[in-house]
């Protein structure tokens, strides 16, 4: 029954990703569009490129939605209001985004197209890149919790919630969020106008509104992520726990996608550079600091 | 729920996903069909199939960064458990993991010096 309502939610949820996607990149505010979006792409042709690898090119944007989608399920909405309360929650969500990689590295190869491979490729770089400063903040946030479930994790940050405790942690995460779910100015596994659409370049149809569907879902699921390892989850005050957490997602997911529009699309060398030069040493220095400050805080 | 019955869930959200993606696929097929012509599975490069295989080795100009990347997430997993006993073990976990993290950060500097941190 959760399950069922949960999905439900997560469905809702992508929608609304995309009509707000929609409104940051026209600034018109169109609740319908999505809807006729994906009717038009399921009744377009679904080509096939030729002397494709048929495997990768098919599973590819099944893989993308499943990894998100089993990303989602440690989400937790209210206390309750979560799928599967996993004790390895924490670590559980790296494990399973870590298939972004893979889906796009499939998508990448499987077509047999040069702009899709230069796109799964850069992705890799990507990767290498962002990976660090998805789990050491989460590391610094599982310090504070004493415990990997994510609704242990939601109950710790009652006094103060983990953006005022560790802000450098949710500056680093929230960058390396947008990364890995490939959002501007970090689209350079799709980069529009530069790589033809990248990994998107030979999808089409039915196949394409289901990679589509799959980064909608990521991108929610990871805003979801923020708000449960920083902002809190679904404390607050006055406001039911379950209309917090709807309003948190919806600000961060509205964030992610408006800060990358005012930004040039940066270059996978200075990707690489800033996050190993700046990026790990800002999140070992916070580590440290967390450690400290959960020693001497009572 | 006991851990089995969460991971079986898991698994059937897993199938259940391929299975939502199937029924798409026939609703599409039922909604239009795709014609073949000649000419149209060219991969997107200005409409003519690219002069190059494109399945060959590649230069990953960041194999310095990603050698690198295999010493520090191999690392990410002793930090998860480390971590979660953390504030029982008090300082001398701190001091454990400072240790080790030094180490590291100091092998991320000489990398750095040697000039792994660059494109290749």
């Amino acid at each position: 029954m959760t399950t069922a309502l949960l999905l439900l939610l997560l469905a809702v949820g992508a929608y609304l990703v995309a009509v707000i996607e929609d409104w940051t990149t026209s600034g018109r505010f169109r609740l319908a569009a999505p809807a006729f979006a994906a009717l038009a792409l399921l009744g377009r042709e679904s080509i096939v490129p030729r002397k494709s690898d048929r495997v990768f090119f098919e599973t590819a944007p099944v893989l993308l939605l499943i990894s998100a989608l089993l990303a989602a399920t440690v989400i937790p909405l209210t206390a309750n209001l979560i799928i599967t309360d996993l004790a390895t929650g924490a670590l559980f969500i790296n494990a399973a985004l870590v298939y972004v990689l893979v889906a796009l590295l499939m998508a990448g190869w499987g077509p047999n197209g040069a702009y899709a491979m230069i796109g799964g490729w850069r992705f890799l770089g990507q990767l290498i890149a962002y990976a660090m400063l998805i789990v050491m903040p989460i590391t610094a946030v599982v310090m504070r919790a004493e415990s990997l479930l994510t609704t242990q994790i939601v109950v710790s940050q009652a006094g103060l919630w983990n953006i005022v405790y560790q802000p450098l942690g949710f500056i680093l995460f929230f960058v390396a969020s947008m990364a890995l779910a490939f959002l501007p100015p970090f689209d350079l596994t799709t980069a529009k106008g530069e790589l033809a659409g990248g990994v998107e370049a030979e999808y089409s149809g039915a196949r394409l509104a289901v990679f589509r569907l799959g980064r909608l879902v990521l991108i929610i699921t990871l805003a979801a992520a923020i708000v449960v390892f920083y902002l809190g989850g679904w404390q607050g005050p006055w406001l039911p726990p379950w209309a917090w957490s709807a309003i948190k997602i919806l600000a961060v997911t509205t964030m992610m996608l408006l800060a990358g529009r005012y930004m040039p699309r940066i270059r996978e060398t200075d990707l690489l550079g800033w996050c190993w030069m700046l990026g790990i040493p800002l999140a070992l220095l916070n580590i440290l600091l967390v450690g400290l400050l959960v020693l001497v805080l009572p | 729920m006991s851990a089995l019955q969460q991971y079986g869930l898991l698994l059937g959200l897993t199938l259940g996903t391929v299975g939502f993606v199937l029924s798409l696929y026939m609703l599409a097929r039922s909604l239009a069909k795709t014609r073949k012509e000649p000419g149209k599975d060219v991969p997107a490069a200005s409409g003519q199939l690219s002069r190059d295989p494109v399945w060959v080795r590649y230069h990953a100009r960041y194999y310095g960064y990603a050698l690198l990347f295999l010493a520090f997430d191999m690392e990410m997993a002793f930090m998860y458990p480390w971590a979660v006993v953390y504030k029982q073990e008090g300082l001398v976990a701190l001091l454990d993991m400072g240790v080790f993290l030094a180490i590291l950060f100091l092998g991320l500097l000489y990398g750095w010096s040697q000039g792994a941190l660059r494109r290749q």
